[in-house]
């Protein structure tokens, strides 16, 4: 861009001077080695007139004749030689590599990295697309410091990208997405229900549109000095993408890609194998374990498995003990009406994820000319999930081309089109249509999964292990999940436009200006299946979104040198955003009448309204900004913006905000110190502001259905407030970077401190006011940390070369203020979403943003629950836990101590290796698996023997000194317990003896995330072949292993998507390993 | 410069003309500002019937609590764990904001909408009728409640009001509905109780009366006597008169009793043995209405708190599990046991004679159900169930609990009140049988000062803290 503008820059100088000029000085721009520098600037001394360096580092100009020529380029020196014909002119280099970095920052405007005065961290394309997977958020992964990336194990699910912690108590905290200058929708069309683990389907976001082929850098900026430009848009950081553009020549690259993907077993359920179908002793045979009945008709009563119990705390296995199982009452089954012994399933839930494949193809053209460049791309990838029939299609197509109208005036033009298509996205959370449901805590461990998929193929009928009886063949809580996958399916689709028309005029050396015009548009469907036969009421659900939102850009560039050591850039900008979004959600009522048929005409009742949103938006802003540099060495910057947003009510619409930045290469001033090859200081300080949602203004009244022919409304449940204010967030970042040793070392420390408040917020009130909320600017959020960015280069020969870069966030949240009206009513705590077993995820006072309440145990001698010793838990007499009656107690924090990442990248000759670390400290995690999972005696630590050698789950009567578990603790005189629980019924070891906290894991993990091995193929061999200018082949491998963790059976990184509600797992995915192989040739 | 100026110029003409509108897009096209008030109180009036209809374990656990029935597998509610589902919180919240608060806004609208003053009364008295009836069931969960100051979304931390002193508030309200009452229209097919029949609610509001002059029997016994004597020549006098909400056969209208046991093809709940053994002890006629067989063609019942096995035994019966099954809010049965309470307890101006409104109770109520007039004859022969003048409460608990069968909440109010039939709690219960329902986390949170007022006011918030009706 930078050379762009240097060669428009001299284009038109020359068209100015030509008829001055007098002379034609020519000659050669080179390094300390000799070789060329392509663009290195050239410049008549005392004058505007210069050009830039061609490719082979030479440069022809007219000039004064006896004029002088100032020659300079980034990281080099600056030299000023006599005109002359062929002189060669050697530029030494002035210091770091760090100097010659070319960042992009807010609106696209290019900085040298050298005069940034903020954080700002740059991620090649290359790093977020080795895997080349459907969804290269996921890749951000370990890749900055400050970026906290959670993912899901879902296909094609949400990825939760937030920037230096979460600043809104209750709107989104996801960073901003920013491609090529332009605000890029990163909206996730799941519902509440579906964030809060009561089933759904995560359909991703919408930033996982972007071709990963097209990303040329990734530049993360993550504090409010950075982004204010951005406006409201910009205030939880912003992820800036820089797409590749087109190189002068024809050039064609075709990337072939396939990749296979399957559990990690670590993160997959282990069961028992001792124990069957059962919730304990309270059937009907005289054993109390199995039903009893006359199966055969003879009059005799035999051994029935309790089918309609969903979990496995029966009966012990016996391989002489012949029963009736489920498949015994399938009159299509070869073991119809016969027996089989009582033995575990030979194959179990493991065996119902699959192998997946990923495959990727992509080609791109591209040229560039003097007159203009245009580029033409194309990824295709097709992907499949571990569950049965479930896949992902994305057609991604991406076009830009810009044409030089004039010297001073260029045209462009981007379009993207992308198409998604999704079929049986997994089903999440607590629900029958997830099958981890019935995996992780709903399970009986003598079913067979082969069976099951045997029994499902012979008639494609819901043959389930789960009977409501033997006499009532209805699934009573879980289909045979090979029924559900393959007949209640989703499909969805999502067509995106995004694209934008550009006029960028070029009036002078220093004022350039630019018009865009910018939309970004998707529609999207979700449809839901829930087949005849089905768990629960058959029935079909479609919604419809449809998302545009228009900018329209006007913002002119001054970039002029006041003095030959004082350089000024100006900016001023004029940006008009409109929002519109709507949707329309409906569903079949009662059943379906025609089974297979998936249609609203097909409901059994009539239909309910559909649920309607239409919102419209804008907001309009006037920015500007300063850049002070002097000597290259201090940089001043300032800018300001003021927004009105329609969001707000009129009288608070309008907002300003500065924001206010330096920066101080201070060794620039100490060149004795030889092993100090860069350094500076930067400071700044800004606010941010930020308008409402849609409507939170004015109070409507909700529609309801009708109650036959009687119309209802209701009063809607969160009152708005015509009074609302603009929010706003005030940050202060010190940042140190440092070079060491030839460059060898680099480092980056980012210390910052921002705390958001008046946030507009519905602040949940006392319900005796018939509402559960409402909206008020109230409440404080602080963030603190530190952000540091290492780097080492260990060895650097000409054909060895090792990096090193190490990344470390450390961030610190506290809920400051929720609302206080300053007379003694105040609120301590606001309840972000409720969950499951009595846990919620809270805004409290004090504490950490998003931390877990729940029940607890109680302490000896620590009624507030403050020191939480886990030896003075104290213990009833019956052995079990005492737990406290509220859950309101705080049971976990969410938050990571701190994240770190440890990446290493070798290049020998054609070879290159690399691999990741990616390391969570701490934040704690609920684990609903454990918690029912635990119960019903799924997995190991609920069999098998307790200490003294005796079976764990054995009869309250044989429980003193012999069966049973001993709980460590306290009895209620603080004396260690000595008590045995019986554990010979369900629930012994999971929710129903134990609090919630007894199921908080510390969610840590070390993690193997990727491992890259490439080659490039030799140039001769390249060229033998002809067609070819440059082959190369590599393999990756991703998330291969979880070298540590602490959370049983699972993932600690699973969650239920992308945004507020974090810390809460239920019914989880496993993880998933990839090992993906691509080539890319090069014509 | 020139050309800085220029566009700076430019910008701020484009901002200004924008300014107009910017505002005007904030309105929500799809959802009004202004309704008709009849469709808030008819949300309102349903919400109502549902909370007290609904067997969702999250809402409503009542029946489980008094031990009509309980749970086969999974049997945390019937041994009495309320917190762990938030229960008495999604009570409170749905009583305030689902009801509560549609009634007030109702309330707020009705004089600025209906123009003739008769209907207009009638509507407002309506409301106010159903406001009481729904506090009625605030005050008896857990005892003081947000009454004076709720409501309001000025005071987002409304007092809790003592309820002995709110009690008698809400019966001067319901003097005054009582009084403005009049001949005309009211709420007509809005009113999916009694068809905006004013005659009715007139009714309906003095069996109301008298209902809350026997809850303050035990400690205001004068006051008691004085508001049943008043109420009792216009309460309800056959089963034609009972309040009934009308479900619809379809969802989202249909009964929650449904939703929950038939729609969701779940296999939760089984009748207990202590209900179905009291009523074969006495071959109660309602047997089979209330029940379906069980796995040998008799009756019987689950062990309350225990697990027990689904196919085993009796569950409610078909009638009470179909989607349109109706609600009772308030029955002639109910009445004619309160009348009887009354003159048991020597009440002076009520009429009538003890065993003879407790037999019209037993009657109305077999009749009610389905049964006949015959059988209730011979069902009131039997020892068991014939009226005891020497413990009241006896009959009448043991009888009131049985025609309360599909209403959990009256059923556990009465009980705690007559203290009969004599329930045990489970052995693995957490706790005794709850007297009260701890006040919901999100008061401990947002309304903590008046949380803890409360909590001392009403003795200590947890399950065993006896309510100020409940003084035996």
């Amino acid at each position: 861009m930078r050379k762009k503008l240097l060669l428009l820059v001299c284009a038109w100088a020359m068209f100015n001077i030509a008829s001055f000029a007098q002379t034609t000085a020519t000659g050669k721009v080179v390094d300390e080695k000799g070789a060329a520098i392509a663009g290195a600037t050239v410049l008549e001394k005392g004058t505007n007139n210069g050009t830039t360096t061609s490719a082979d580092g030479s440069y022809s100009i007219k000039v004064k004749s006896g004029a002088s020529l100032v020659i300079s380029a980034i990281g080099r020196e600056t030299k000023t030689v006599a005109a002359g014909s062929g002189s060669n002119v050697s530029l030494k280099s002035t210091a770091a590599e760090i100097e010659e970095l070319t960042v992009s920052t807010a609106l696209g405007i290019k900085r040298s990295k050298n005069q940034l005065p903020y954080a700002a961290q740059v991620v090649s394309g290359e790093d977020v697309n080795r895997a080349r997977s459907g969804n290269f958020l996921n890749n951000l992964s370990g890749a900055a410091a400050g970026l906290d990336i959670r993912q899901t194990n879902t296909m094609g699910g949400s990825t939760n990208v937030v920037l230096r912690g979460n600043k809104s108590i209750s709107g989104s905290n996801q960073a901003l997405f920013v491609v090529d200058g332009v605000p890029y929708n990163n909206d996730a069309p799941a519902t509440g229900n579906q964030r809060t683990g009561r089933g759904g389907y995560d359909y991703g976001n919408n930033a996982s549109d972007i071709n990963p082929d097209d990303i040329e850098s990734i530049t993360v900026l993550k504090g409010p000095a950075a982004t204010a430009l951005y406006g409201s848009l910009g205030f939880n950081g912003v992820i800036l993408i820089t797409t590749k553009k087109a190189k002068k020549g024809l050039g064609v690259t075709v990337n072939t890609g396939v990749s296979f993907t399957s559990i990690d077993k670590s993160t997959f359920p282990k069961y028992q194998k001792q124990y069957g179908a059962g919730y304990g002793l309270y059937y009907e045979d005289p054993s109390g374990y199995f039903l009893f009945r006359d199966v055969q008709g003879n009059g005799t009563n035999e051994l029935v498995v309790p089918t309609s119990e969903d979990a496995s705390y029966g009966a012990p296995f016996d391989p002489n003990l012949q029963v009736y199982h489920w498949d015994a009452f399938d009159p299509n089954s070869p073991n119809y009406k016969k027996k089989k012994p009582w033995i575990p399933g030979a194959n179990g839930p493991e065996t119902f994820m699959q192998n997946a494949t990923n495959f990727n193809n992509s080609v791109f053209i591209e040229n560039a000319t003097d007159k203009g460049s245009f580029k033409l791309g194309y990824t295709r990838n097709d992907e499949k999930g571990v569950l049965p029939n479930s896949q992902i299609n994305k057609n991604l197509l991406t076009f830009s081309a810009s044409y030089n109208v004039t010297d001073k005036l260029t045209a462009s033009a981007t379009m993207n089109y992308s198409r998604t298509d999704g079929l049986g996205r997994y089903g999440t959370g607590y629900d029958d249509k997830n099958p981890m449901s019935a995996f992780r805590q709903w399970w009986q461990t003598n079913v067979d999964l082969t069976d099951l998929e045997a029994a499902y193929n012979r008639n494609k009928q819901n043959i389930t292990w789960n009977w409501a009886d033997p006499t009532d063949l209805v699934p009573i809580y879980w289909d045979n999940p090979y029924f559900l996958r393959y007949q209640s399916f989703t499909t969805d689709h999502r067509n995106r436009y995004f694209g934008n028309v550009m006029l960028n005029y070029k009036a002078n050396s220093w004022l350039n200006i630019m018009a865009r015009v910018a939309l970004d548009q998707y529609d999207a469907m979700q449809e839901g299946r829930d087949a005849v036969g089905k768990v629960g009421v058959s029935g079909y659900t479609r919604s419809n979104q449809n998302g545009q939102q228009t900018n329209f850009d006007l913002m002119a560039n001054i970039d002029k040198n006041i003095t030959s050591k004082l350089n000024f850039k100006g900016l001023l900008g004029l940006n008009i955003r409109k929002d519109e979004y709507n949707s329309i959600a409906a569903g079949t009522n009662g059943g379906l009448v025609v089974p297979g048929i998936y249609a609203l005409s097909n409901t059994k009742n009539p239909l309910n309204a559909p649920g309607e949103f239409y919102g419209k938006k804008r907001v309009d802003g006037v920015y500007a900004g300063v850049t002070f540099t002097y000597d290259n060495m201090l940089t001043l910057d300032a800018t300001v913006r003021r927004d009105a947003s329609s969001t707000l009510p009129d009288g608070n619409n309008k907002y300003n905000y500065p924001a206010i930045s330096g920066g101080f290469i201070f060794s620039n001033l100490i060149r004795d110190y030889s092993w100090l090859s860069y350094g500076k200081l930067r400071a700044n300080y800004a606010t941010v502001g930020k308008d409402g949602g849609y409507y939170q203004v004015r109070n409507t009244f909700t529609p309801q259905t009708a109650f036959g022919t009687e119309n209802m409304f209701a009063t809607p449940t969160t009152s708005n407030n015509p009074n609302l204010r603009p929010e706003r967030t005030k940050s202060t970042e010190v940042g140190l970077e440092l070079a060491l040793f030839k460059n060898k070392v680099t480092l980056d420390v980012t210390y910052y401190d921002a705390k958001s408040y008046d946030q507009i917020i519905p602040v949940s009130i006392s319900r005796a006011t018939g509402y559960n909320a409402l909206y008020r600017n109230s409440g404080t959020v602080q963030n603190k940390g530190i952000e540091i960015s290492l780097g080492f280069t260990p060895v650097k020969t000409n054909n060895l070369t090792w990096n090193v870069r190490i990344n470390y966030t450390r961030n610190r949240n506290k809920v400051l203020e929720l609302f206080d009206d300053g007379a003694g009513n105040k609120i301590d705590n606001i309840v972000l979403g409720t969950f499951q077993g009595g846990v919620s995820i809270n805004a409290a006072l004090g504490q950490p943003y998003g931390v877990i309440r729940g029940a607890d145990f109680k302490y000896f001698g620590d009624p507030n629950n403050e020191v939480r010793d886990p030896n003075m838990r104290i213990v009833l007499a019956n052995g079990r836990y005492d737990r406290t009656a509220s859950s309101n107690f705080v049971i976990g924090d969410p938050n990571p101590d701190w994240l770190g990442s440890f990446r290493n990248s070798l290049t020998y000759k054609n070879f290159s290796f690399g691999f990741l670390i990616d390391i969570r400290k701490g934040g704690d995690v609920f684990s609903l698996d454990q918690y029912y999972g635990l119960a019903t005696g799924l997995y190991p630590e609920t069999a098998g023997n307790n200490e003294l050698g005796n079976p764990l789950r054995s009869a309250a009567s044989a429980f003193n000194g012999g069966g049973g578990i001993l709980r460590q603790g306290v009895d209620a005189t603080g004396k260690p317990n000595t008590v045995r629980a019986s554990a010979n019924f369900y629930g012994a070891y999971g929710y129903r003896y134990s609090p919630p906290a007894g199921f908080v894991y510390d969610g840590s993990f070390v993690k193997l995330r990727e491992v890259s091995l490439g080659f490039t193929f030799p140039k001769t061999m390249v060229d033998k072949m002809k067609i070819f200018k440059d082959i190369q082949f590599t393999l990756v491998g991703r998330n291969l292993w979880i070298i540590d963790k602490n959370l049983p059976y699972s993932d600690p990184e699973e969650t239920y998507g992308a945004g507020n509600l974090q810390g809460y797992q239920g019914n989880a995915y496993p993880a998933n390993r990839t090992i993906a192989a691509n080539f890319k040739f090069t014509f | 410069m020139k050309k800085i100026l220029i566009y700076s110029g430019l910008v701020c003409i484009l901002l200004s003309s924008c300014k107009k509108d910017l505002t005007s897009l904030n309105v929500d096209p799809k959802n009004p500002s202004a309704v008709p008030a009849y469709t808030l109180f008819t949300y309102a009036q349903k919400n109502l019937s549902d909370n007290l209809a609904s067997p969702n374990v999250n809402l409503n656990i009542f029946r489980l609590i008094t031990q009509a029935w309980t749970e086969t597998t999974y049997t945390d509610e019937s041994n009495y764990d309320i917190s762990t589902r938030n229960i008495p919180q999604n009570w409170f919240h749905s009583f305030y904001r689902d009801v509560l608060r549609n009634l007030e806004d109702a309330r707020n609208l009705i004089p600025g909408e209906v123009v003739d003053p008769i209907k207009r009364k009638n509507q407002l008295a309506i409301v106010d009728v159903m406001k009481v009836y729904s506090y009625h069931y605030l005050f008896t969960t857990f005892g003081n409640v947000p009454y004076s100051e709720a409501l309001n979304l000025e005071n987002t931390q409304p007092k809790y009001d003592d309820a002995k002193t709110a009690y008698t508030s809400l019966m001067t309200t319901l003097n005054t509905a009582i009084g403005n009452m009049a001949a005309g229209e009211s709420f007509g097919s809005a009113d999916i109780i009694y068809g905006g029949d004013i005659a009715m609610w007139k009714k309906f509001a003095n069996s109301l009366k008298l209902k809350m002059a026997l809850m303050m029997a035990d400690y205001d016994a004068a006051a008691a006597a004085t508001a049943a004597a008043a109420a009792s020549t216009g309460v309800f006098t056959s089963n034609a008169d009972n309040a009934k909400f009308a479900y619809l056969g379809a969802p989202p209208n249909t009964n929650p009793v449904w939703v929950n046991l038939v729609q969701s093809g779940r296999k939760d709940f089984v009748v207990t043995s202590t209900i179905v053994n009291q009523m074969t002890a006495n071959s109660d006629p309602r047997i089979p209405l209330f029940f379906t067989t069980d796995a040998g063609g008799g009756y019987s019942g689950g062990i309350p708190g225990a697990n027990n096995n689904y196919a085993t035994f009796s569950k409610p019966s078909l009638t009470i599990q179909a989607e349109a099954f109706p609600y009772t809010l308030m029955d002639y049965a109910e009445v004619e046991f309160l009348l009887a309470e009354a003159v048991a307890r020597g009440f002076a101006g009520v009429s009538g004679t003890a065993a003879g409104h407790y037999a019209n109770a037993v009657t109305a109520s077999i009749t009610d159900w389905g049964g006949s007039t015959g059988a209730a004859t011979t069902y009131l022969t039997q020892p068991g169930v014939v009226y005891n003048p020497a413990n009241y409460k006896q009959s009448i608990g043991t009888q009131k609990w049985l025609a309360m069968f599909d209403r959990g909440h009256d059923a556990w109010t009465e009980w705690r009140r007559l203290d009969y039939p004599a329930l045990v709690a489970p052995p693995t219960a957490l706790s005794t049988i709850p007297k009260r329902f701890t006040y919901p986390v999100s008061e401990q949170n947002l309304n903590k000062s008046n949380y803890d007022a409360a909590s001392a006011a009403v003795g200590g918030d947890n399950v065993a803290t006896k309510l100020w009706f409940d003084k035996f």
